[in-house]
């Protein structure tokens, strides 16, 4: 199947370099601490965090950080046929431990002791790039939360089919069995924190695969402070002096 | 997370600011230095497809297994590879039984991404009726024991156990060819998996100074870093599968001199895995033959094959039939003098087994001093004289001091080591058995 | 939904826009420059010694924001005002808190902070009013004080080591509320003031600003004798005898604290700070329209109250000018 056509087209009409709309919105959760929802093409998703709050399990209270918990779910109305669980399957459970370290490793959970954060973050619909429009949400999420973080974290995958690194894949790209790299960087100090990729690729064809990536990463960090700095300036102003 | 917070092993503070400083100068507490993998050992099992790798303290054992099922509808003619994770209680006591938690699912995943998104493994020769009958292979990882490391050990494991797998041969027949006969291993000879390469995993540890790496981190290591990458990489320089969740942030440039050093790293452990499977396939063929002798009723080709009395030769053939058990250590390092391989021979008749002791191993208990000092005694003996007899072997053998690790390691129960030497053709092999005080008497005496 | 998520017809929409502009040109241009979004370098004279305060950090020598919210400036005090987080503690802060526990010599208060907060024994007024060392019996008979789901109001007594509240409530204007209704909206919408317990005379009703978001609006209660003397009754009384005994609480006046705390609701909807004299203005537009109860909760006000506060601040800016 041909995934790049001769002119330099993709499946739905983008450029090998190019990513699709993203879309955010902050405060979507009346009751939670923060919340947002991140589109990245046809893949939504909407986070949730609260906290700082009361540790709920007295024994796992730690006496000089904060507690970070995070659960990933995907409804069951989000792929193509309904999903049989939409927790606790081992995919989930990985991902709820990726999203988690990656988003501990930006808190500044020592500014918060013996507290506990949860991030719930639900994939609402799915067309591949769930998990980077996963930490997308839950960086909007704790930051309209008003959690100190070290940096915002922002995610992207790529992929190489056709002899050509993709940017952004959707599920076609994505099941068509090649490689799927995600990244997940922190734009302001330029390191990486989450990498995962799978399927076989040589280490040259790799760097370039991974520089695409983190490019796309910073494009999407660039969207997401916007959304941030409009979203705090309109509560600003509405709330006066 | 899952796992209580009381039951988790803490370091304490001494420990890890120690382990931190001597880091800076690049020291590493159990003496390796930075980008040193730890030696590890291959057993495999009295069936096909059992292995177990101990690396350093961490022990792993590995079976597969396969049945017949249904594939998948949207791939008809490929069968299916999956992994089971099984982290006992007993390795550590975070561990939990029932359910796997997060650790025992990403380790189960990151392997599993490894070998099948990768195609290490050739599904499509698993088909036997496309659409309706394939071959499920099931790996299954049980963790004896967490010395840290976890994931390349699992890792090897499983590649050792899929590389000596045995499939029974089925052949269609029937009127509409749909009949499907499975032969029993004494009836046809079972096949083996198609590898196409070995995926292999290395894990990187990164501390709070992001030029601060580590290969193969050990279980106090783990404690302390603050971020680790996973990096499967094959021989060939493919790269199958990374995974670094979170944790500390790393430059790009890190991590592809991390990829780099990774490959080299997998070409060395590629080879030694090779040997070892081929050693055992080797010595799986002899007991065929061997099988097939006693079977015959004659002893005359044993008596021939060995030089010493045949009772020895007996006794070896009735050791490799009880026991079968094969033992594989491989030497990373080659300054690792206590430590050493016997080439294998191009013919499969020329089986050595050594395994020298990992002397440097600290957690071993129990070893009688005098039992050393006999030991120490007897290697003194023997190299000299093996230096006059070997030719080609590249290596002076090893001494036997398996003998009182058999009895003193407690951890190879159902796996033990067999120091079976059979000399054949004039070669000079040592011959040990489990008894070690008989046979090393006989040592002198066997040389030819 | 925290925005505003309600069914606003094409000339609504419109005047809310309007509203809305109206008050972005009025807040001071200094204050919209000076929002940061995590990460984000904070333009500060190196030169000159600073002292770095919430929600910045060090990174590489460069002084970076935490947290998205505005740079405030005090002397030499550099430090980002964070909007949308939990309360942020400071001593004598008047807070309404929530008993979640009954422990040992303490109650523990949900007052939305990353913990809990503790209101010991010893620092709550006993109800026999004497000043006495708590005894045993006294612990024993904690649970008659306050009980879980009781609504408290105290205040900020000190930090512990940990991190953790302690509240005292030995004042007669502390202690448990009942009779009225408790909202909890966003702490950063409740200013620091002079006063927090406001009598609203023409309508009779207590209203309390919890400096943490905890807002609780309920029948004057004059003083807190009365729990003195319903202690005493109640040991023999059974609690359904105590509640006969004590006012019925007549509709209007359920009516009039319904009415303030949908004003309360409204203005924390639109995202506007919430002190007594805005609450009682909204109070007196909704009346004077004579807009139903749960109408106040519907697009039209919201618009209109929207529109009298952009009214409202250009007046006192020009008023400023």
């Amino acid at each position: 199947m041909e995934y790049v056509s001769p002119e330099g087209l993709r499946l739905d009409g983008r450029r090998p370099m190019e990513m699709r709309q993203l879309r955010a919105e902050i405060g979507t959760v009346a009751k939670a601490d923060g919340s947002a929802v991140f589109e990245m093409g046809n893949t939504k998703v909407i986070a949730a965090v609260y906290g700082p709050r009361e540790v709920q399990n007295r024994s796992q209270q730690i006496s000089d950080q904060a507690l970070v918990r995070c659960e990933y779910s995907m409804a069951n109305f989000s792929t193509g046929d309904r999903l049989r669980k939409p927790k606790g399957d081992r995919r989930s459970t990985e991902i709820s431990l990726v999203i988690r370290q990656t988003m501990e490793a930006c808190i500044l959970t020592h500014l918060m002791p013996r507290s506990q954060i949860d991030i719930f973050v639900q994939v609402l619909q799915a067309d591949g790039g769930t998990r980077s429009a996963c930490i997308n949400a839950a960086t909007l999420a704790l930051a309209d939360a008003g959690i100190p973080m070290r940096d915002i974290v922002t995610s992207c995958s790529a992929g190489y089919l056709n002899s050509a690194p993709l940017l952004d894949l959707n599920y076609i790209e994505d099941s068509a069995g090649g490689p799927d790299v995600t990244v997940a960087i922190l734009p302001k100090l330029d390191k990486v924190t989450l990498l995962q990729m799978d399927a076989k690729l040589p280490v040259d064809i790799f760097e370039n695969v991974m520089g695409l990536a983190i490019e796309g990463c910073k494009a999407v960090s660039n969207y997401i402070k916007e959304v941030l700095l409009g979203n705090t300036k309109q509560l600003e102003y509405r709330r006066g002096l | 997370m899952d796992a209580r917070l009381a039951n988790t092993w803490r370091l304490t503070v001494n420990e890890k600011n120690f382990i931190k400083t001597a880091l800076l100068s690049e020291i590493r507490i159990d003496g390796r230095k930075p980008f040193e993998f730890r030696n590890f050992i291959i057993n495999f099992g009295r069936e096909d497809g059992l292995t177990e790798v101990q690396l350093g303290q961490t022990r792993v054992m590995a079976i597969v297994t396969a049945k017949l099922v249904q594939p998948y509808q949207d791939r008809p003619n490929e069968g299916t590879l999956s992994i089971y994770t099984e982290f006992s209680p007993m390795a550590d006591p975070s561990f939990e039984i029932g359910r796997p938690g997060e650790s025992a699912i990403e380790l189960g995943r990151i392997i599993d991404r490894g070998l099948r998104e990768s195609k290490a493994v050739d599904t499509e020769s698993l088909c036997i009726i496309a659409g309706k009958l394939v071959w499920a292979l099931r790996i299954d990882l049980h963790i004896l024991d967490n010395g840290g490391n976890l994931v390349d050990a699992a890792n090897i494991a499983a590649l050792a156990a899929l590389m000596t797998f045995r499939r029974p041969e089925c052949s269609l027949g029937g009127e509409d060819g749909q009949e499907v006969t499975i032969h029993p291993p004494e009836m046809r000879e079972p096949l083996p998996l198609i590898v196409h390469h070995l995926p292999i995993a290395i894990t990187f540890g990164f501390f709070i100074d992001e030029s601060i790496m580590v290969i193969d981190p050990t279980h106090n290591e783990e404690a302390v870093m603050a971020g680790r990458m996973i990096a499967t990489v094959n021989a060939n320089g493919d790269i199958c599968a990374i995974q670094k969740a979170g944790g500390e942030g790393v430059s790009q440039r890190v991590i592809m001199r991390c990829l780099k050093l990774a490959t080299t790293k997998a070409v060395d452990i590629t080879k030694q895995i090779k040997e070892a499977v081929e050693a055992y396939n080797s010595e799986r063929a002899l007991q065929k033959i061997k099988c097939k002798s006693t079977y015959a009723g004659t002893n005359e080709e044993n008596r021939n094959q060995s030089v010493d009395s045949k009772g020895i030769s007996e006794l070896a053939g009735k050791y490799m039939e009880r026991l079968k058990l094969v033992s594989r250590e491989c030497c990373v390092s080659p300054n690792n003098n206590e430590v050493e391989t016997k080439s294998l021979r191009s013919g499969t008749d020329g089986i050595n087994f050594t395994s020298g002791p990992l002397s440097w191993d600290p957690y071993s208990k129990g070893v009688d001093p005098e039992f050393l000092k006999v030991s120490l005694a007897s290697q003194g003996l023997s190299t000299p004289n093996k230096k006059k007899e070997s030719s080609g072997e590249e290596k002076p053998s090893g001494t036997e001091r398996e003998g009182p690790y058999d009895d003193v390691n407690p951890k190879s129960s159902a796996i033990n080591t067999s120091r079976i030497e059979i000399q054949t053709k004039g070669q000079k092999t040592l011959k040990d058995a489990v008894k070690p005080k008989n046979k090393r008497k006989k040592k002198g005496s066997s040389i030819i | 939904m925290r925005g505003l998520q309600l069914p606003l017809s094409q000339t609504q929409r419109i005047r809310l826009q309007r509203a809305f502009e109206k008050l972005q040109s009025l807040s001071s241009k200094a204050n919209s420059d000076a929002s940061v979004t995590v990460a984000d370098t904070i333009p500060v004279n190196y030169e000159d010694t600073f002292l770095k305060g919430h929600g910045t950090m060090d990174l590489n020598g460069e002084l970076v924001a935490t947290v998205c919210g505005v740079v405030e400036r005090v002397n030499k005090l550099v430090y980002v005002r964070a909007l949308r987080a939990r309360y942020k503690p400071e001593v004598g802060d008047i807070v309404i808190g929530r008993v979640v526990e009954v422990a040992q010599k303490r109650w523990r208060l949900e007052i939305n902070f990353s913990q809990d907060a503790v209101l010991m024994l010893s620092s709550m007024n006993m109800p026999d009013g004497i000043q006495r060392r708590r005894t045993a019996l006294d612990e024993l008979n904690m649970r008659s004080i306050f009980e879980e789901n009781d609504v408290v109001c105290a205040e900020v007594r000190n930090f512990q080591h940990d991190g953790s509240l302690q509240l005292q409530a030995r004042n007669q204007k502390y202690g448990k509320l009942e009779k009225g209704q408790l909202l909890i909206i966003d702490p950063y919408l409740v200013k620091k003031s002079k006063q927090h317990f406001h009598h609203l005379e023409q309508f009779g009703v207590d209203l309390i600003l919890g400096r943490n978001g905890f807002i609780w609006i309920g029948e004057h209660v004059e003083a807190r004798d009365s729990m003195v003397v319903d202690q005493a009754n109640s040991s023999e009384q059974s609690p359904v005898l105590e509640e006969s005994n004590q006012a019925y609480t007549p509709l209007e006046m359920r009516q009039t604290i319904c009415r303030i705390a949908n004003a309360v609701r409204v203005l924390s909807t639109l995202g506007f700070n919430v002190d007594a004299d805005l609450i009682m203005e909204t109070v007196e537009l909704s009346t004077s329209l004579t807009i139903d109860i749960h109408d106040m909760l519907g697009s039209e006000f919201h618009v209109l109250v929207a529109e009298m506060e952009a009214e409202r601040r250009s007046l006192t800016t020009k008023r400023k000018r």
